[in-house]
């Protein structure tokens, strides 16, 4: 056998193994049964060369395949479940446990399948298993917390399968050859490709908590136990990024009017982010907070290459990896965080919650200006010192009551947002 | 007469001899009815089998026999009628495992075996009907031989519902029949027309009367395909043991009344000629009315059965939208929902029927944690849940892909939105139902528990349902392989609108 067979071999063995494990009667019986579902991606990430395997048996039509690109998710995605396998702490009672096994370990099948499938059916069966055992992981503290942050991702799952529903029909109705390459070329030319470009969008960005529709993230960050959080920049953010990009016909065709929304929503996106996160950052929701930032950065990118099919067919090659590091650094920073309110550094109880930016800046400033005025004493650190206390300042303001209910109002502030970002997008255009 | 042609009486035959054979078994010959009635389900899905591979090698099947002047009693397989023949079939033989084990220590077991043979007898009997006269007779048999099982437990709340399904289902019948006596009238044939239907050559000055006739046809089988406001019989009779409410849900009537439509449209009116009468988009928006309806109903049940009644009345609804959008592709959808809507109905019928035998459980509201006590059941239940809103890869997917394409062939988008309507709702009934038995802390006992030792309940109870989620897994996920219901349906679709 060569390391082709090995790695088509491998492509099955991906999907199928945690499929299998998530069987309650098969992996109680098994140690480690979440590190052991995630070895043979850990194989085919690091397999030199690519592989394919067609299944035209399979749904209408389906295939696997692990190209270049899709090493950097695999290899991402591998490294996150391996990390929340790892963290994973077993409950007391043995249903609680196996069931969580059970979902975590379909969530995991439905990630990797979604990773490898060349078609956008193959794609949106595999994103929909891996969207329902999240939920599953996200509700599993059994609180009214995780059962409001389940609820809130449960609507927008299924919302966004509806929509995305919707989309795959078109482009049935376009194409009978769904993989995505073919897709991309049908649709470009097709009369529908508008209302395809806006069905997809809206149903990707409501998987990865783009704003405006980043609700369920905040809510599940702040919610999640570690080992589900470590997994939110992964599986959720992460694919629904991968998922824009592998059904957007980018690089084929300009969408004009619509590019350009696109854009002014990926920099609304970013400015209340980073409002938010000067505003009313609690420790628990700062990876949140970056995932809206990041989403919005990369939306203003795709917005980019639907404008300029020419620009993104040059730059394409940086989405992948992109995805990867945001999923990786989401996880780290969760992580990080993670440890630090272990260790009681700060409170976890949504009463308690600190304004952590409030107490970085005073600490900072105040440290900053008692090492000046002790050690140094010179006019360029008085300077900085002066800079750090207007930025105080600034977030003081910005903390304001006013400012909190002016954010925290929905209508106004999304279609601020998006005329800011679309005038913001229509000057950088 | 070849051996051949003996076929589809034959298949009949398999229930019917049997059937009347337990009729006449004492209440203790217990093994003796269990093999008869395994006996004759073995031997139908055998023959089924045979046939199926005969026509899809391009044979006819065709038998008849004098009836009265002018009119033959007709016994036809071709592609549409096996597809219904097939399902009743298996399902059938599931159902009477099921069955078995369901009603171990009831009374009057030769009586619900004898009419549950007849049952499925008369289903078969209007699957292979080769024209609307035999369809009408086996239609009505079928009338007459599911009211016993209906009101079998013999409480007061079964006779009510026994009632009330015998007033409304022979108002349908005399509907059926006023539409057959004046159809026959007007053409001097009753004969099923696959390819166009025989009314082609009617002229203009009948258009008003085909108008009513299709009215009083659809409105006939509209009563047992539960159709708004034709479908009150249907949550009423919910109250009959589950193995009855799997035949009528899945097996039998509702898919009776369903396939009365499909012929109708088909085979005695043809697709054209009823386009031509403007008489299908009236049918295309009751059937999403019925959808809808039949969902928003759902949503405010506790009753887990009456919960499953009202998602009937929506799903069965999907068959009639197929073949009311009139397009090859719409066909396909609705033609193969027949087998899907069967296969994740009946598995949801038979993991109420284990809850309410294992546990005492009737409501959703006593569902919580039920999951921990029997996940098979629950995790059956899962996969026709799921089926039911539509997400893939279970068969219900699949259906909705094909009306939904089929609706953008058509040019009708407003299909589109219908079907996303019943998918939301779909999944506003049924996850809440998940949710409880899988992450709520069981409140307490269970209403009626009954000890199986180490298993969750017995084996004929667990194992069907179990069969039938994997049957509905599978016909989503192996959906392209030969005899799969999709490949079968495009056959149909294929005959009908003469495409290569």
């Amino acid at each position: 056998m060569n390391t082709d067979i090995y790695a088509v071999l491998l492509l099955i063995v991906v999907v199928i193994w945690p499929l299998l494990l998530a069987i309650p009667a098969l992996h109680a019986r098994l140690p480690w049964p979440r590190h052991l579902a995630i070895i043979p991606a850990v194989l085919l990430a690091v397999l030199p060369g690519g592989a394919s395997l067609e299944l035209p048996w399979l749904l209408f039509g389906t295939g696997f395949a692990m190209e270049g690109e899709s090493r950097w998710i695999l290899a991402m995605s591998a490294t996150i479940w391996f990390a929340a396998a790892a963290i994973t702490k077993p409950s007391k009672h043995d249903f609680a446990n196996q069931r969580t096994t059970t979902f975590f370990l379909l969530t995991l099948a439905g990630n990797l399948g979604a990773v490898l499938a060349t078609d956008l059916v193959g794609f949106f069966c595999f994103a929909t298993l891996m969207g329902y055992g999240f939920y599953g992981l996200l509700v599993q503290g059994g609180d009214e917390v995780a059962r409001r942050a389940g609820c809130r991702y449960l609507i927008v799952l299924i919302v966004a399968d509806l929509l995305l529903f919707e989309a795959l029909l078109l482009a049935a109705f376009a194409t009978e050859n769904l993989r995505f390459e073919a897709v991309h070329e049908a649709m470009a030319g097709a009369s529908s490709s508008s209302f395809y470009l806006w069905m997809v969008f809206i149903g990707f960005a409501l998987k990865a908590g783009v704003w405006p529709a980043h609700l369920w993230l905040t809510t599940a960050f702040n919610s999640a136990p570690r080992s589900t959080a470590l997994l939110l920049g992964g599986v959720p953010v992460a694919m629904g990024l991968l998922g824009a990009v592998r059904w957007l016909p980018l690089g084929e065709h300009a969408f004009g009017v619509s590019a350009l929304i696109i854009q002014g929503v990926g920099v609304a996106a970013m400015l209340y982010a980073i409002l938010r996160f000067f505003t009313h950052v609690s420790v628990k929701s700062l990876p949140a907070w970056t995932a809206v930032a990041l989403t919005g950065l990369f939306i203003v990118a795709l917005g980019g290459g639907l404008a300029h099919p020419a620009l993104w067919r040059q730059y394409e090659f940086i989405a992948y990896p992109f995805i990867a590091l945001v999923a990786i650094f989401l996880a780290t920073l969760t992580f990080i965080i993670g440890r630090m309110q272990g260790a009681h550094q700060f409170p976890v109880v949504a009463s308690q919650r600190v304004e952590m930016m409030s107490r970085w800046v005073n600490g900072w400033t105040e440290g900053r200006h008692q090492w000046a005025n002790d050690r140094l004493l010179g006019l360029q650190s008085l300077w900085r010192v002066s800079w750090l206390k207007a930025a105080r300042q600034y977030q003081r303001i910005l903390g304001g009551q006013k400012l909190r209910d002016l954010t925290n109002g929905w209508d106004v502030k999304i279609t601020l947002f998006v005329l800011l970002g679309l005038a913001i997008a229509w000057l950088a255009g | 007469m070849s051996w051949n042609n003996w076929l589809p009486l034959l298949v009949i035959l398999s229930s019917l001899l049997p059937g009347l054979i337990i009729f006449g078994l004492a209440e203790e010959r217990v093994r003796l009815r269990i093999a008869l009635n395994l006996l004759g389900a073995v031997v139908k899905v055998g023959l089924v089998g045979w046939m199926l591979w005969g026509v899809y090698n391009g044979f006819h099947y065709e038998m008849r026999l004098p009836l009265l002047p002018g009119l033959e009693l007709v016994l036809r397989a071709g592609p549409l009628s096996l597809l219904f023949v097939t399902l009743s079939a298996v399902l059938w033989l599931i159902t009477t495992v099921y069955a078995i084990g369901y009603l171990e220590d009831s009374p009057n077991r030769s009586r619900f075996f004898g009419f549950f043979s007849l049952c499925v007898t008369a289903t078969v009997g209007v699957a292979l009907s080769g024209n609307l006269i035999t369809f009408l007779l086996f239609y009505e048999l079928l009338t007459l031989a599911t009211y016993p099982l209906v009101v079998h437990r013999g409480t007061e709340a079964a006779r009510r519902a026994g009632r009330t399904y015998l007033a409304y289902t022979i108002f349908g019948g005399a509907l059926l029949l006023l539409g057959t006596i004046w159809l026959y009238t007007l053409t001097g044939t009753l004969e099923f027309t696959p390819q166009g239907g025989f009314l082609d050559g009617l002229g203009g000055e009948h258009r008003p009367a085909l108008i009513i006739i299709f009215a009083l046809l659809i409105a006939g089988f509209g009563v047992k395909a539960a159709l708004v406001p034709f479908h009150g019989w249907l949550p009423q009779a919910m109250v009959a043991p589950a193995p009855v409410s799997a035949l009528l849900h899945a097996v039998a009537v509702v898919k009776a009344g369903a396939f009365g439509i499909v012929r109708v449209v088909y085979d005695v009116f043809g697709v054209e000629f009823a386009a031509g009468l403007g008489v299908l988009g009236p049918l295309a928006w009751l059937a999403a009315i019925t959808i809808i309806y039949g969902s928003l109903r759902a949503l405010y049940q506790d009753d887990l059965k009456r919960r499953l009644a009202f998602s009937t009345v929506s799903q069965v609804s999907y068959i009639t939208l197929g073949v009311a959008i009139a397009g090859p592709i719409a066909t396909i959808g609705g033609v193969v929902h027949l087998v899907h809507q069967g296969l994740m109905k009946i598995t949801l019928f038979f993991c109420a029927g284990n809850l309410a035998e294992t546990l005492g459980i009737h409501k959703i509201s006593e569902m919580n944690g039920v999951g921990r006590r029997m996940p098979w059941t629950m995790a059956a239940f899962t996969v026709g849940a799921f089926g039911m809103i539509g997400a893939p890869p279970v068969a219900g997917f699949v259906t909705k892909w094909y009306l939904g394409l089929g609706a953008l062939e058509a040019d009708q988008a407003w299909v589109i939105i219908v079907l996303a309507g019943s998918s939301l709702l779909n999944a506003a009934y049924f996850l809440p139902i998940l949710y409880r038995a899988w992450f709520r802390e069981p409140s307490g006992a269970w209403p009626e528990e009954r000890d199986f030792g180490r298993k969750e309940t017995a084996w004929a109870l667990l194992l069907p349902p179990l069969l039938t989620a994997a049957m509905a897994l599978s016909a989503g996920l192996l959906v392209m392989l030969p005899f799969s219901p999709l490949e079968w349906a495009k056959l149909i679709a294929a005959q009908e609108f003469y495409l290569p």
